[in-house]
């Protein structure tokens, strides 16, 4: 008697778990597919303002949610009147060049402040965390002039390029990833007769691969959107990088909703598409990055 | 490691340092030099001493621009809470996660100035998407003009930014998360903590050194922001300069007015400013690695 009774009760709590648990997970998707349409619904109004025809209603209340008369007219126009592949090509050559030459410069400064003992170490090491704090957008007007004046390449993708061939964050997180890394493997090396080149770029590098990719994916993605900076440089439409031209298109379809709708998805959807094919990459990298 | 008297570790740093010379340390000390001087870009400067900061402390644009950066920074404690609720969301094993948290990185990769275009036909007062749903469902008898109201400029522009940093600090959550031991919060539902008190207890402690990190990367860039700012106000500032920010006002003294001296000044404020801000957050991150 008490048995059965004790075994109703049991499948009683597994009944009511087992509810428990499809409420809590309907609750957590409902919060999941709000956030999602928040994040989605900008996207996607962007997406149908592009496809509609001249006849189909922009601003309007109530809102005309599906167009009458799509069409890719709108594509076309903006297509025709600005180099958007340019701004593709200038944004990827860029953010390429930019953050290959950066791993190479800060993974090869990185190394010595790391795992040698040399004489000024750490009066480098605290020149470089007190430059650390120098906000970038302060040394634009500086900056400005050595480009117009001294390296002489205003309105040239090299303006882009050269300042963001060392940054002193990439310094410091490739040298906490060199520090990881065993000294008995260096000096075993070094006994080896390796050169310090050598070590650096046949031992110490494929170690702290997941970092490296992790950092060039910062380095791409900051390049990417980067802003001011390239928008005080480049002037000519031919030199502009994807925001830059953007922005650009704005001031020119101002009161063409449709244009601007169309410019901003042909520039964010092949990105997307890159970051679709590249998402496990993208997301083991960020995971990797901070790790306390 | 062994002392060794090379030119080795040198010739490492040495296209590092040249470059961060070149393009941070010059450019600070010019600026300092700059803020004392009457200074257009094109002809040479002029000295005036104290001249640009007495005029600092007189302008009432300065003082609105020092507010409102400070203001800003109120991102940075919503963006931790929404980001770490988020990520414990997306950290649940439900089928389909991994697309939920693909879709949330989205807006990271789009970029601020694409996702700032879209926003401002959201917000936009006749048809705008916001506009549209809250007349149509009721909830407004009259469309609003969201970005022409002095009092809504700098909401807007944080949504934004909120909108934006959320999938990237959700991720770096989420890698904290997973590297928190499952057994923790086994031993505390022995114990009887309820979910609220596991994730007081386990999940805050567990993500210290990512709170830390995003404390400082987002208040930092709290702090210097301008993206926002520029693609919500047309690069204007927004109506009686509601929307002009530290960085926003230095550009805009710089390269619209072109009073680089003054901006230099500006630039020597800002810079105090993060100094202040580095000292307090380089003493966290030294706090938070001890205990690692």
């Amino acid at each position: 008697m008490t048995d059965a009774k004790s075994m109703s009760v049991a499948r009683v709590e597994h009944h009511r778990r087992t509810r428990k648990k499809w409420i809590e997970n309907t609750v957590w998707y409902i919060i999941l597919i709000l956030v999602a349409i928040i994040t989605v619904l900008p996207f996607l109004w962007i997406l149908i303002t592009s496809i509609k025809g001249p006849n189909d209603a922009v601003v309007s209340i109530p809102l005309q949610f599906v167009p009458n008369e799509p069409t890719f007219a709108n594509y076309v126009r903006v297509w025709n009147q600005l180099p958007i592949g340019r701004f593709f090509v200038n944004s990827i050559f860029v953010g390429v060049v930019a953050t290959a030459c950066n791993l190479l410069i800060t993974s090869l400064a990185a190394y010595p402040l790391a795992k040698m003992n040399f004489r000024g170490r750490d009066a480098i090491f605290y020149l470089l965390l007190a430059t650390f704090i120098i906000p970038a957008q302060l040394t634009y007007i500086p900056s400005f002039v050595l480009a117009v004046n001294v390296f002489k390449y205003y309105d040239t993708l090299f303006a882009l390029i050269f300042p963001s061939l060392a940054t002193v964050f990439n310094i410091f997180l490739l040298r906490q990833a060199f520090y990881s890394v065993p000294n008995d493997l260096i000096d075993a090396a070094r006994i080896d007769g390796a050169s310090e080149l050598r070590i650096w770029w046949q031992i110490l590098l494929p170690i702290i691969r997941p970092t490296l990719a992790t950092v060039a994916i910062f380095t791409f993605v900051n390049s990417w959107n980067d802003f001011l900076w390239p928008s005080l440089m480049l002037h000519q439409r031919e030199n502009m990088t994807l925001p830059v031209g953007l922005v650009a298109l704005q001031g020119m379809f101002a009161s063409d909703f449709r244009g601007v709708a169309a410019g901003v998805v042909m520039t964010v959807l092949p990105i997307l598409i890159f970051f679709i094919v590249l998402q496990k990459q993208f997301v083991r990298g960020l995971t990797g990055a901070v790790k306390g | 490691m062994t002392k060794k008297l090379s030119l080795t570790p040198y010739l490492f740093l040495a296209p590092a340092l040249t470059i961060i010379a070149v393009f941070i340390l010059y450019p600070a000390l010019a600026v300092f030099y700059y803020s004392f001087t009457d200074y257009n870009i094109v002809q040479a400067p002029k000295w005036v001493g104290f001249e640009n900061y007495q005029n600092l402390v007189s302008d009432p644009i300065f003082w609105k621009a020092l507010l409102n950066s400070f203001l800003y920074l109120i991102v940075t404690p919503i963006l931790i809470v929404l980001s770490i609720l988020l990520a414990i969301a997306v950290n649940r094993p439900l089928p389909g996660i991994n697309a939920f948290r693909a879709l949330y990185y989205v807006p990271v990769i789009s970029g601020t100035i694409a996702v700032g275009i879209a926003w401002r036909w959201l917000f936009d007062y006749n048809g705008g998407l916001i506009n549209g749903i809250l007349v149509g469902v009721g909830i407004l008898e009259q469309p609003v003009q969201w970005l022409a109201d002095p009092a809504l400029t700098l909401p807007i522009a944080m949504l934004l930014t909120i909108w934006i940093g959320l999938g990237y600090y959700m991720m770096v959550f989420l890698a904290g998360l997973q590297n928190i031991s499952e057994d923790l919060y086994d031993a505390a539902a022995i114990d009887g903590c309820n979910a609220f008190q596991k994730h007081w207890y386990i999940t805050i402690p567990g993500l210290r050194p990512q709170i830390v990190f995003i404390a400082v990367i987002s208040s930092l860039a709290a702090i210097e922001v301008f993206n926002e700012i520029y693609i919500l106000t047309g690069g204007l500032g927004g109506i009686l300069n509601c929307g002009v920010t530290m960085v926003f006002y230095l550009w805009r003294q710089a390269f619209r007015l072109q009073h680089a001296g003054y901006a230099s000044a500006i630039a020597m404020v800002l810079l105090l400013i993060t100094l202040a801000f580095s000292i307090i957050n380089i003493r966290l991150l030294e706090r938070s690695g001890q205990s690692q």
